[in-house]
């Protein structure tokens, strides 16, 4: 029985060891949940300037940028400036970039858009529905869309300029992504 | 015994009794089937689910706009009619697993419920090895013990002289 015992204390040691070098592996903004490699869900919010509503339809077949973001969230706008270069460097090509209000005012979230130079679409989500619907656990976070309307990767956490290059040029070279996107939010 | 001390006496246990069978009546009248209410739904479908925000908190028990909006969310559904499973299912989707305070036993987080009864079967056939007495099985001589013990036998024999000789 000892040998029996002695296998088992090994047994537990090595599954242990496993389990920490996986869970160390992952990086923290990379946690895959239920939503990254599935489609996208459909969205239609108002504005927060006022210009009607934008339906995530208005990007169908592009590489999509969807920021979730608040004027409460110190993160959000220490990630801004990369944002706002990103954004401009890909302006006249075919990637969107869609800015969400997470539990937030208008007016607040108006007045943080205005004071930051932001300047892509940028819209509400009063009642939350579209961040559940991405599986958002809290701001910022940003989810890269392939042209097949499928999440190919997130980012947990302020985003800089480099990850964000790689995850768009990753989508534009493969609407899926695959391995590229994924080691790009390492 | 006079019929006043037997009184004082009865008058405990009939006080003690009274309470037993009040609790017995309070215990079957609260599990007692009755048709749930759509707010009784809510709080249990709720209860059952992780706040995302949160450290170990259900989504009925945080007080969080992320939970706010969630219970928001299954009161709709549950107007809506979906079922318990539906709802679930909503919340997996986008959480994963994760999101259920009791995980499934058929995927990984089911793993919560086996590994510690796995755990526990081996540690009790451990403690039940160790515990249980050697048995006590008659071991035959080795045929060089067997010699040896003849040898010594004959050699006392051998030595043995009658009692007057001594």
């Amino acid at each position: 029985m000892s040998r029996v015992l002695r296998a088992a204390v090994v047994i537990a040691l090595a599954s242990l060891v496993v389990v920490l070098v996986l869970a160390f592996r992952r990086a923290p903004t990379d946690i895959k949940t239920g939503t990254v490699g599935r489609p996208a869900a459909a969205f239609t919010l108002q504005q927060l300037d006022g210009a009607g509503t934008w339906s995530s339809s208005n990007a169908q077949g592009k590489v999509v940028v969807v920021n979730f973001f608040a004027s409460w969230c110190l993160p959000c706008k220490e990630e801004n400036p990369a944002l706002v270069r990103v954004y401009e460097r890909y302006r006249a090509s075919d990637v969107v970039f869609v800015g969400v209000l997470y539990q937030d005012s208008r007016d607040s979230g108006l007045r943080y858009v205005r004071d930051n130079g932001v300047v892509w679409p940028t819209m509400s989500d009063d009642d939350g529905r579209v961040a559940f619907s991405y599986g958002v656990f809290g701001i910022p976070e940003t989810f890269f869309v392939g042209g097949d309307g499928v999440i190919a990767g997130r980012h947990i956490g302020p985003i800089d300029e480099a990850t964000l290059i790689r995850g768009i040029e990753c989508l534009r070279r493969s609407p899926t992504g695959g391995d590229c996107l994924r080691a790009s939010a390492r | 015994m006079n019929s006043a001390t037997r009184a004082r006496l009865a008058a405990p246990r009939v006080v003690l009794v009274m309470a037993l069978v009040a609790i017995a009546v309070a215990i079957v009248w609260s599990a007692r089937p009755h048709a749930e209410t759509q707010a009784e739904r809510v709080d249990r479908i709720t209860a059952e689910l992780r706040c995302v925000v949160c450290q170990g908190l259900s989504v009925k028990d945080s007080p969080s706009e992320s939970a706010r909006q969630m219970r928001d969310l299954v009161a709709q559904r549950v107007a809506e009619g979906r079922s318990d499973d539906q709802i679930r299912d909503e919340f997996r989707a986008s959480y994963g697993d994760w999101v259920v305070l009791a995980p499934p036993l058929a995927s990984w987080s089911g793993l919560v419920w086996l590994v510690p009864l796995a755990a526990l079967a081996l540690g009790t056939l451990v403690a039940l090895g160790r515990i249980r007495p050697a048995p006590a099985v008659a071991r035959e001589p080795a045929p060089a013990d067997v010699a040896a013990l003849r040898e010594r036998a004959a050699r006392e024999e051998a030595l043995d002289l009658p009692v007057d000789a001594r």
